[in-house]
């Protein structure tokens, strides 16, 4: 009888806690959330209770702020990384996986070691490389520096999907007479298609959420969406009902493609975002 | 086309774009990190591919930036922060996540429903979380001065971020929030592979549940511990985002970390030749972390 009062002191206990754990997780996201649909002088009172407005919303796409332009700019360097980068990343996965190569480990450890340069050690001879080309203040600039940071994490986690594979129908259809390029097209990436698309997505919340190249390589054309938080400041001070607004079209796009891919973020994160 | 230049075809594009991407800039910022490249200076404006022999009278020059590096207060300054930063955050988020894996490793829909959350910190844009936590730190309408000063009174008034202890320890708070969470999930990740019959086989034998924990749990964590810990240095190490979004290295110097002192010599002052030296400095810890990491991770395999 006492075991079970205890038992079931101890179960809410550990239940409190998590619900504490929850609360802390959460505030801070509330609290952004929220601050976009606030009137300035609700965020300065500290009101919780308060008259929503999409007010906030309009005023950010608005000038002088122009928020859709650091919009499309993010959705256009995420996004064309994305798609430069996943095919490359399949192919060298596919070789790395299937094939015995000659300094393969080298390669591979040459490929991955790239992933714990810290960003800020590359990115000051590209910044005098990209004014030399003209290219400062650039999206193409930004995908560049961007491709150096997602490829090796790429192909990492592709090889990771592609090794799982069985090899039995692959062998099987080589033996029937197909090609190697046919049994890849036909065989293989339709089975690494989910995996593919998961790293794409994840490489895709990279990108978008990258900062410190962004905030090096623009300043007005080729901002993107983090970098232009610090738009939103006045002489009245920071403009937080602004800053969340703009804060929830960065997170809430993010949070959705990280629950579609949440069984494999732990994974992805253990390698990627590393630098 | 036969497999054996296929393979190597497809290998490639890949590993030219990282050897271009990559190691050609780390290369050039090690041979900038010799030279006095000041971009306010006119030689300077010159592109990178035509460099300037300017004679052997700079050749002295060679070991200069770090030379000055090793002698400037405010770059041991920086070491300084970026450490106490590191074993302050490491050690925080490691044994909160710890403690919260434990808790949410059970299972149950309530569990499970709360390890989603945890998703979450993590997805966001560290620059987003640096600027609503310095909204958060306002002396007069932010949300933690409200919460702290409803929980313990002292602490209403308390300006955050124009204090240097607590700006630093602001840093500190809202890069735990942003990882503990994903260390969380590592880590229960490492307790399902823990032996239950193990654990169960103490349990039975009268032991309790801290001795199981210490005796059986711990040590068949120990390599998923060691992978948290280092993965989070390595982070801790090049911490910036949220230091510029949060305080930009402030109050004075008070949590200007190595990678914001880089960037701030480099893009504020324009002085390349000398934050390259300074970012090779911080290679330096990082290649040892990577070293071990790989060893942990990679290499076993």
């Amino acid at each position: 009888m006492g075991n079970t009062i205890r038992k079931q002191v101890a179960d809410l206990f550990q239940f409190v806690l998590i619900l504490c754990a929850a609360v802390v997780i959460l505030v801070p996201i509330y609290w952004i959330a929220s601050g976009a649909f606030k009137q300035q002088v609700d965020v300065f009172q500290l009101k919780l209770l308060f008259t929503p407005t999409l007010a906030n919303f309009n005023e950010i796409f608005r000038s002088p702020y122009n928020l859709h332009e650091k919009l499309l700019n993010s959705t256009i360097v995420a996004g064309t990384t994305v798609i430069v980068a996943i095919p490359m990343a399949t192919m060298a996965a596919y070789s790395f996986s299937r094939f015995r190569l000659r300094f393969e480990r080298t390669m591979f450890l040459m490929i991955l070691s790239t992933q714990f340069v810290p960003a800020v050690v590359i990115v000051l001879p590209y910044f005098l490389l990209f004014r030399d080309l003209g290219l400062l203040d650039t999206r193409l600039a930004l995908v560049l520096v961007n491709l150096s940071l997602i490829l090796p994490f790429a192909i990492w986690m592709i090889k990771g999907f592609i090794d799982g594979i069985p090899l039995d129908t692959e062998e099987a259809a080589l033996v029937d007479g197909s090609s190697r390029l046919q049994v890849i097209w036909n065989i293989v990436l339709p089975m690494a298609l989910p995996g593919i698309l998961t790293a794409a997505i994840f490489c895709f919340i990279l990108a978008w959420n990258e900062f410190l190249f962004a905030v090096i390589i623009t300043n007005s054309k080729a901002v993107t969406m983090p970098v232009g938080l610090s738009l939103f400041h006045a002489e009245e001070g920071v403009l937080w009902h602004l800053i969340s607004a703009a804060g929830i079209l960065i997170m809430l796009p993010m949070f959705g493609l990280a629950m579609i891919i949440q069984k494999h973020f732990v994974q992805g994160m253990t390698l990627g975002a590393v630098r | 086309m036969r497999d054996r230049h296929l393979k190597y075809l497809f290998v490639l594009p890949a590993l030219v774009l990282v050897l271009v991407t990559s190691f050609w800039p780390l290369l050039q910022s090690f041979w900038l990190s010799f030279r006095e490249w000041k971009l306010s200076r006119a030689r300077e404006s010159r592109p990178l591919w035509e460099p300037e022999f300017d004679g052997w009278e700079t050749w002295p020059y060679l070991l200069e930036n770090y030379q000055r590096a090793l002698e400037d207060d405010l770059l041991w300054n920086s070491v300084q922060v970026t450490t106490i930063f590191m074993f302050a955050s490491v050690i925080v988020s490691v044994g909160l996540a710890l403690g919260l894996a434990l808790l949410l490793a059970p299972g149950g829909k309530f569990r499970l429903t709360v390890r989603t959350l945890l998703i979450l910190p993590f997805a966001m844009s560290p620059a987003l979380i640096g600027i609503s936590w310095r909204f958060m730190f306002q002396p007069d309408f932010g949300l933690f001065q409200a919460l702290f000063g409803a929980l313990v009174p002292g602490l209403a008034d308390v300006d955050w971020l124009g204090d240097p202890t607590l700006a630093l320890i602001a840093i500190i708070g809202s890069d735990v929030w942003h990882w503990t969470p994903y260390l969380t999930l590592v880590f229960i990740g490492g307790l399902a592979n823990v032996p239950r019959d193990a654990q169960e086989a103490a349990m039975i034998d009268g032991a309790s549940s801290w001795r199981v924990f210490v005796d059986v749990t711990l040590p068949a964590l120990i390599p998923v511990l060691a992978v948290g810990i280092i993965l989070k240095s390595i982070f801790s190490l090049k911490m910036f985002d949220q230091v510029y979004m949060l305080t930009n290295g402030g109050p004075g110097n008070a949590t200007q970390t190595l990678a914001h002192y880089i960037y701030f010599h480099g893009f504020k002052y324009y002085d390349m030749g000398y934050a390259s030296a300074v970012s090779y400095l911080l290679v330096i810890p990082m290649l040892g972390l990577t070293w071990l990491y790989m060893k942990l991770v990679f290499l076993k395999r």
